[in-house]
């Protein structure tokens, strides 16, 4: 993780739902399709990719997120050192797929931004912005999704009851955090 | 607004969605041996139908995959949806 600067300086509260910024957290993209591509990741993660839709896997130390039939994120559960970019995993993974043209790994550490989000209204938060249909969604511990919210793609993952993780891109996460803190004075 | 049933997804909402113009128009296999008439029918010319069309559309703010449709412009009524590298179906 390199030095950034926090995007919210402080937790958003408003009407029992609070937002908060989790970092340093490893996030690393990988790509591929081959059989071998699967088996290696399976060894490196010690875990098994989901391959359904709009699902998610976990381990005690790793989260991994469907996003495409060929495409996953991976991110750590807990915190990462901050005064490093060098993770030991993405080099593993490294050398056993991108270096053998089994697929590609990427690591997006510092491109998008990890919001925790909590309470009740989550999702009233949600369809105040979002066009997807969050009804079975709501009900499925560790069903994800890639959507927009207000009109800033984001993907979501929902890691528990009144739990939801959301990635944003850096660049755009000052502005989806305004209007999160807009929107959630209005619930 | 409509919905779309995305081949990877599931049902999402139109604004997730890109289109792509007309689907199965094949590059020439020899582009140099085209007139200038014949690669801009190629390159510029499509059927803009009032009616069923097939379609390319992609899942710009989802999964980002590619894949066909069959769509009645005068209505937005999705016949079929089907992935890229399918036949399309005979009508
Ligand atoms: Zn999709």
């Amino acid at each position: 993780m390199l030095n950034y600067n926090s995007i919210l300086k402080d937790e958003i509260n408003h009407n029992g739902l609070s937002i908060k910024e989790i970092s340093p957290i490893m996030k690393l993209n990988l790509r591929g399709k081959k059989r071998e591509f699967f088996t290696s990741v399976g060894k490196n993660l010690n875990m098994i990719l989901p391959t359904e839709a709009n699902t998610s896997s976990s381990s005690d130390k790793l989260t991994s997120i469907w996003l495409s039939p060929d495409e996953w994120m991976i991110f750590s559960n807990e915190g990462v050192q901050k005064d490093s970019n060098i993770y030991e995993l993405e080099e593993k993974l490294y050398n056993s797929i991108s270096k053998t043209n089994l697929g590609a790994v990427t690591d997006v550490t510092d491109q998008l931004v990890l919001l925790e989000l909590k309470g009740e209204n989550i999702f009233e938060l949600f369809a105040s912005g979002s066009p997807f249909n969050f009804n079975e969604f709501k009900d499925k511990k560790g069903s994800t999704t890639q959507t927009l919210l207000n009109n800033i793609d984001v993907i979501i993952h929902h890691k528990d009851q009144n739990l939801v993780n959301l990635f944003v891109r850096r660049s755009f996460s000052e502005h989806l955090c305004s209007w999160i803190n807009d929107s959630a004075s209005r619930l | 607004m409509f919905v779309i049933n995305c081949p990877y997804c599931g049902e999402r909402d139109q604004q997730e969605f890109k289109a792509g113009g007309e689907a199965h128009i094949e590059r020439p296999k020899q582009p140099t041996e085209l007139s200038d008439d014949e690669w801009a029918e190629y390159l510029f010319m499509r059927k803009n139908i009032k009616g069923v069309q097939f379609e390319r559309w992609n899942h710009a703010h989802g999964c980002r995959k590619w894949f066909n449709m069959v769509r009645d412009t005068s209505n937005d009524e999705i016949k079929l949806v089907y992935k890229m590298g399918e036949k399309p179906p005979l009508e």
